[in-house]
């Protein structure tokens, strides 16, 4: 099922983004403040699927295309826990691209999933992601300066989004971010952080 | 028997230590600030950049790299809730597979890699841990603040787990009472013991429970 219409997206990570959000400030009003907690199940090899829980719904978002260093993702909602045993094996493990283990109960709350399934399995690692995002608008793309934790241990992250592509890069250039900035989405944040992926020199 | 004077940063017989993590500990640095005693110039602001070696089938050897020399400290006791440890091995690169074989594969308690040359570099010796399923290597970087609170060496720390930062505070004596007292004058009785390679676990998802705060 689609939620959104999938959108082109610029995110970055780091402790230090003082002049990005100077910069956005400057430009836009904050329109809104949203507090939120996610779960994230991640695998070493998986870089095409982004698997989140929020508040008990599960969603994957799906790497469609790439344009010019952006990142395009198609989310699709996968359901409401309990979930089906059938849905896990058919749906969540594909999408992490390791293979299903076999199921004992024919539904699965998020409690049970992940004592029973995810944490007992040594190719899945699991984030727990507490997110203060402040909404802006830059060149009429969704603008997000958020602070993380990611279990427990602190970012900051800005993204540009909307369905226009060429618009993402254009308001970069506005907000003065270099266009050799690595694009970072939140799973490879958060294996970074996890050990899950290399860190590249300029990674704190 | 007459307790041991501390000197920050030099050598002392094995301390109990109490430490923990979490996102903010602004009071604790504020006390800590107001109670210490005048402490020398060296410890006032440190920074180091140092690689931990964890591993999944132990909590009782901590592995850390800095400045190209291994250090391992192993878990002695627990009293009162306080930690104590003492030096394992010490260990300089490029350092002789012997030594890995001996000393240090057996303090991670893993399965022995294969180990085909004479000595490693330490890139070498990363390239190990990388491939092995049940040892990974995380980066820490410290900005450690130190200070002496009722003879105890105390320390305020912004500390980087892989870039992502968290907040430690501790006090470390060969004095037991000494330690309470000043987890009590910190207000941080109550607050979880929570030594460096939990909480390492903890942010890279190897042990699912939260920090302090």
């Amino acid at each position: 099922m689609k939620t959104t219409a999938p959108r082109f997206e610029f995110r970055m990570f780091g402790l230090d983004l003082d002049p990005y959000e100077q910069r956005i400030k400057e430009i836009s009003e904050k329109e809104k403040t949203r507090k939120m907690s996610s779960i994230y199940f991640l695998t070493a090899g998986n870089t095409t699927n982004n698997l989140k829980i929020r508040e008990g719904v599960m969603d994957i978002k799906e790497l469609e295309q790439t344009y010019k260093g952006l990142e395009q993702w198609n989310p699709f909602l996968v359901g409401k826990f309990p979930l089906k045993a059938d849905v896990i094996r058919t749906v969540v493990f594909p999408a992490m691209g390791i293979e299903s283990p076999v199921f004992e109960r024919e539904e699965y709350t998020l409690e049970q999933l992940l004592n029973e399934v995810i944490c007992t399995d040594p190719d899945l690692a699991v984030a727990y992601v507490k997110k203060t995002r402040h909404a802006y608008t830059v060149n009429k793309c969704i603008t997000e300066i958020a602070e993380i934790t990611v279990n427990g241990a602190f970012l900051k992250t800005i993204c540009i989004e909307a369905e226009d592509p060429e618009r993402v890069l254009k308001a970069r250039k506005k907000l003065g971010i270099d266009p050799d900035t690595e694009n970072v989405n939140y799973p490879l944040a958060l294996k970074r952080v996890m050990g899950l992926a290399e860190l590249p020199e300029h990674w704190k | 028997m007459a307790k041991e004077k501390l000197s920050i940063g030099e050598v002392s017989k094995p301390r109990f230590e109490f430490r923990t993590f979490g996102r903010d500990f602004d009071e604790t640095a504020y006390l800590m600030s107001r109670l210490s005693v005048p402490v020398p110039k060296k410890v006032w602001e440190r920074f180091s950049e140092e690689i931990y070696i964890l591993s999944k089938t132990n909590d009782v050897n901590n592995t850390k790299i800095r400045d190209g020399k291994m250090d391992i400290k192993t878990f002695v006791k627990e009293v009162d809730g306080l930690e104590q440890w003492n030096p394992l091995m010490k260990g300089k690169f490029p350092i002789k597979a012997e030594t890995l074989k001996k000393e240090v594969f057996p303090a991670f308690k893993v399965e022995m890699p294969a180990l085909n040359k004479a000595e490693y570099s330490l890139d070498e010796f990363l390239g190990i841990i990388k491939d092995h399923p049940d040892l990974q290597a995380v980066k820490v970087e410290k900005e450690r603040y130190g200070y002496m609170v009722n003879d105890t060496i105390c320390e305020y720390a912004v500390v980087y787990i892989n870039g992502a930062s968290v907040v430690t505070v501790n006090s470390e004596s060969t004095e037991i009472g000494d330690i309470k007292k000043t987890i009590k004058d910190l207000e941080l009785e109550g607050v979880e013991n929570i030594n460096y390679l939990q909480a390492i676990k903890r942010v890279i998802g190897w042990i699912d429970k939260p920090l302090a705060n």
